[in-house]
């Protein structure tokens, strides 16, 4: 345990984090995760986090050491998309039991499960994961695969990330540190070029990579390594040739980036694939990066040119969503950079963003949002479940794009609702999927039933029921919901 | 032989051994002359061409898988909905075997309809003879408290007078003189089987109110439900929501027992029904609902001609159409719509917004009759679907026009085409020519599936190849949820089926939809 209270002590002194660098030596040696309140709603805890890091990798067993519930609650929760092997949804458990936690025979009992996937499996690599019980009853995961990856002559990664230590957030960088200390570095490609990027915290949910991996094809870019998208261990383990890195979801893998650059001298920048100005300018970074370190310069030209070439066909396509879209008010609530990356898209068709939360957002990210935004006013920090139904129930939005946790709370108050989170089922990652995301927005609020939802049963707006004639509209202005929401278990909104 | 008794095999499997496939391709080979495979080829891939759906469309007089029945199959469905009532019809006694099966295999229940079994003979002499001793057995042998007569075509070919025949077989004997045979002509070369169904409880109605005073009862309510195959779901969906608001009402033709007996060692030949007292006493009821307009055009001009106001629906189902029931019901009773209705209401809204976007934009084509595609276009409508192609072979021009104001009032509806009068052969041009995302029928429509791959949901009489559906309401709120619910799996089903190639198409194959 020493060895992995080391580590989050290192993972929360990340000097490429921007709130890190403010705070002075003590509060830096609290960590950055927030404290849980008990007996209030909250999020996963850091095994979920380090499995959904790790998890689409997509030709691993990975192999959760536990009983049988956390696996079993987290298996295959996830809509990330592989292009080949399934090995990654199959559940490998230890299911430990009563008597394995009495008698101590959860390393023996771990060691021979790492044995039979080789031999039902013989996948190129095992991921094993600590959990609360493991962890707790002294289990040494990182011996135990050390030996097996010894003896049957196989990598096996311990990703030592037990519930209780922290966030879902803490578990991502855990997840990240896993991954340098066993992984990255561990295979040498004989194919490294100068135009071999990564890029990181992609997680290629609905298999939206797919959208903007053939832009990387035009300009013959070589993604070494998505991690963790629909990637492959041995381009994960590679991944250290890389010549650039491009990462996208900045709070889930900045300390993989940032030691990535300090051991391997790989450049990083943040950018994202969501609206199309962000997805021109994540090119040129990228393009810009790989010059930086060598490749031809004539790069830069052919990025300009391409990006000039699918702006236009977006922006045209976008077009056509302006007279059903125009005026129309969006609350965006989720975090990190879809924050201000999705705002200009949107509004450059004239819908008008009546807020955005911040809660996973960098102070840069803010500042961006403040400049698209002029208006400091529609941004928030986390919005209580209340507030938000109130919101929401006075109708100051014609849609909420959030992550699943909150659209009942849409719902409930009568508003359409659209998942940009991850569980959501279309693709919105680069041009062609910031024009899905704005024909899913154009469906959710034209569809029909809202206007049921919204007006209550005609016989409740009629003075003198008898004499009326039925009527399939009802004629009085929309009652606005007057129950108050009860349920506050929403807290954990978005999620990248 | 592949066919031992120590593994038996079952008959799909079986004629796939080869010593069967050789037995089947001899045959078709010696004895068939067949057409050479590419010719049968170009052939059905002519068939799925614009070209052809022209000629298709152009047929005058040929009509290939209609989506009807005939009257009297109506008939004999409106007769097993009233108290101890056997169904009577007047003419050759192969038709009533149809529809005895036809009832039979849709509901899982015996079906009991006896005919007068004219021949030859009575063709030539006239089926009086017929009439009288049929009337004469069937009271005999069947002990009902009622015989309701319809016909065949034969009958109505050579003119048979039913009202004089069955005075006659009074005057002779066969049934006492106060027995009650009411009776309609439901000629099958008129109309379809929703006429004769609105002919029979015309003709019930008239025999019990005819010459009658009658004493208006104010708020009582007559509910007359039309052909409907999901009867047994529906009226008792009905009947709990008429209680929870505490309404008098009489359902008129109610079928629901008659076909979902239990098995409990007594067969039933006559359960449930409109009791012939109830009848009677509908008379004195304030207003007579009817919900399915295009099943009781007939009827209810005649509840208004004794002096009962009217009103009639197109099968009340999905919210808008359930609210219009729920407040004319409402309005003329005087009864409050409860709170737990207006749940219920919500919860479908629910449910509804739930779903949302899996349903947004699907394109459906139905068919059926009148009154229920009016219905399922109107629901479909309301979940943002397209009801692209709806198609009744036994719609009217009125129910053409009608269609086409329910589709002009919703954006949905704006691509949608009706089709009044065409065959399901029509449909598969249809399909082909014009594809859609879902088919919405009844088992017939199992071949359309097969032919054009469109995902075929059974919601329309009959069910012949699935078990028990009717057995779940589609009216009302309730109901909604159950079309909601059984579109919905289709839509989950095949999406799963398209997303569930190893490696291939399963980056979509997901957990959570």
């Amino acid at each position: 345990m020493s060895s992995l209270n080391a580590k989050i002590q290192d993972v929360f002194n990340e000097p490429a984090c921007e709130n890190n660098r403010g705070k002075d030596a003590k509060a830096r040696k609290k960590g950055c995760s927030k404290p849980l309140t008990p007996g209030a709603a909250a999020g996963g805890c850091a095994f979920d986090g380090a499995k959904i890091v790790l998890q689409p990798i997509t030709d691993v067993a990975h192999l959760v050491h536990a009983p049988l519930a956390c696996e079993g609650n987290s298996w295959d929760n996830r809509g990330t998309a592989s292009s080949g092997p399934t090995l990654w949804r199959t559940s490998f458990t230890t299911d430990v039991t009563e008597l394995d936690v009495m008698m101590g025979q959860g390393e023996r009992k771990l060691f021979k499960a790492i044995r039979e996937i080789k031999e039902a499996y013989a996948p190129p690599a095992i991921f094993v994961y600590s959990t609360c019980v493991t962890a707790l009853i002294g289990d040494d995961i990182e011996a135990v695969c050390k030996r097996a990856a010894e003896k049957f002559d196989l990598p096996v990664v311990p990703v030592n990330a037990p519930g209780f230590v922290g966030s879902k957030n803490l578990g991502n960088k855990l997840a990240g540190e896993a991954l340098l200390d066993h992984v990255i570095g561990t295979a040498e490609p004989d194919d490294a070029g100068p135009y071999d990027i990564n890029i990181l915290g992609e997680f290629n949910l609905s298999g939206e990579f797919w959208l903007v991996k053939p832009l990387f094809d035009r300009l013959g870019i070589r993604v070494r390594a998505s991690i963790p998208g629909d990637a492959r261990y041995l381009d994960v383990a590679s991944a250290h040739r890389a010549r650039a890195t491009m990462i996208v979801c900045s709070t889930a893998l900045i300390n993989l980036a940032r030691k990535m650059e300090q051991r391997w001298d790989i450049p990083f920048f943040e950018g994202s694939f969501y609206g199309i100005t962000d997805t021109s300018e994540a090119l040129r970074q990228i393009s810009r990066l790989l010059v930086k370190k060598g490749a031809d310069p004539e790069i830069l030209g052919r990025t300009e040119a391409l990006i000039a070439e699918e702006e236009a066909i977006a922006w045209k396509k976008l077009a056509a969503y302006r007279p059903r879209l125009e005026g129309k008010r969006v609350l965006l609530n989720t975090g990190g950079v879809k924050s201000w990356s999705v705002v200009h898209a949107l509004m450059e068709i004239g819908i008008e963003i009546v807020g955005t939360s911040v809660k996973k957002s960098t102070p840069e990210d803010k500042e961006r949002i403040k400049k698209i935004l002029k208006d400091e006013n529609h941004m928030f920090e986390a919005m209580a479940p209340r507030e938000l139904y109130a919101m929401l129930s006075k109708h100051e939005a014609d849609i909420m794009l959030s992550g699943g946790r909150t659209q009942f709370i849409a719902l409930k108050a009568k508003v359409p609702w659209l998942d940009i989170n991850q569980e959501r089922h279309q693709p919105y990652a680069g041009y062609d999927g910031m024009v899905e995301l704005v024909r899913q927005i154009d469906l959710a609020i034209h569809n029909p039933i809202w206007r049921q939802v919204r007006e209550p049963p005609p016989w409740e707006c009629r003075t003198a029921v008898e004499d009326e004639p039925p009527s399939s509209k009802s004629k009085t202005a929309t009652v606005q919901g007057f129950k108050k929401f009860a349920g506050t278990t929403a807290d954990d909104f978005g999620e990248c | 032989m592949p066919q031992s008794a120590e593994k038996i095999l079952d008959h799909a499997p079986l004629f796939r051994e080869p010593e069967y496939r050789q037995m089947l391709a001899e045959k078709k080979l010696n004895f068939e002359c067949p057409h050479q495979d590419q010719v049968v080829t170009d052939q059905r891939e002519f068939t799925e061409t614009w070209e052809y759906r022209e000629k298709n469309f152009a047929r005058e007089a040929l009509v290939i898988n209609p989506a009807k029945a005939c009257q009297p199959l109506g008939a004999v469905f409106a007769a097993t909905g009233f108290e101890r009532t056997m169904p009577f019809v007047h003419g050759s006694q192969g038709c009533v075997a149809y529809y005895r099966s036809h009832l039979s295999r849709h509901f899982k229940e015996p079906a009991s309809a006896v005919s007068s079994s004219m021949t030859e003979d009575a063709a030539v002499f006239g089926g009086l003879k017929n009439m009288v001793d049929g009337l004469a057995n069937t009271y005999q042998l069947y002990d009902p408290k009622m015989i309701a007569v319809s016909t065949t075509c034969m009958a109505e070919v050579i003119g048979d007078d039913l009202h004089s025949f069955i005075e006659n077989a009074k005057e002779e004997g066969s049934v006492p003189r106060d027995f009650d045979v009411p009776f309609a002509h439901t000629p099958a070369f008129v109309g379809s089987h929703i006429d004769g169904y609105d002919g029979t409880v015309k003709g019930i109605l008239e025999h019990f109110w005819k010459g009658q005073e009658r004493t208006e009862a104010r708020g009582t309510i007559n509910i007359i439900p039309g052909f409907d195959g999901f009867c047994v779901g529906n009226n008792r969906e009905l009947k709990r929501l008429l209680d929870l608001m505490g309404v008098s009402y009489t359902f008129i033709q109610d079928a629901s027992d008659q076909f979902d007996t239990p098995s409990d060692g007594e067969y039933r030949m006559y359960d449930g029904g409109t009791k012939i007292q109830d009848v009677r006493n509908a008379l004195n009821a304030e207003a007579t609902l009817s919900l399915q307009h295009y099943n009781t055009r007939k009827t209810l001009e005649y509840c208004e001609e004794v002096g009962q106001a009217t009103a009639s629906f197109h099968y009340p189902l999905g919210v808008q159409a359930t609210d219009e029931f729920l407040v004319e019901v409402s309005a003329i009773s005087g009864k409050e719509i409860p709170e737990a209705i207006r749940l219920e209401r919500g919860r479908l809204v629910d449910a509804m917004a739930d779903s949302q976007s899996w349903l947004h934009g699907k394109k459906y084509a139905l068919y059926g009759d009148p009154d229920f595609v009016h219905a399922m276009a109107r629901f479909i409508m309301e979940t943002g679907g397209e009801p692209t192609h709806c198609l009744a072979t036994n719609g009217t021009k009125a129910w053409e026009d009608q269609m086409k104001e329910l589709l002009a009032s919703s954006p949905f509806g704006k691509e949608a085409q009706v089709w009044a009068g065409k065959d399901l052969w029509a449909m598969r041009s249809l399909l082909f020519t014009e594809p859609v995302d879902l088919l919405i029928g009844n088992s017939y429509g199992k071949y359309l599936e097969r032919d054009t791959g469109t995902p075929l949901i059974r919601l329309m009489f009959p069910i012949f190849d699935r078990h028990h559906h009717h057995r779940f309401a589609l009216m009302g709120y309730q109901g909604g949820l159950r079309v909601l619910t059984t579109i919905l799996d289709k839509i989950f089903d095949k999406l799963d089926r398209e997303t569930s190639e190893t490696g291939v198409t399963d980056y979509s194959y997901d957990l959570t939809r």
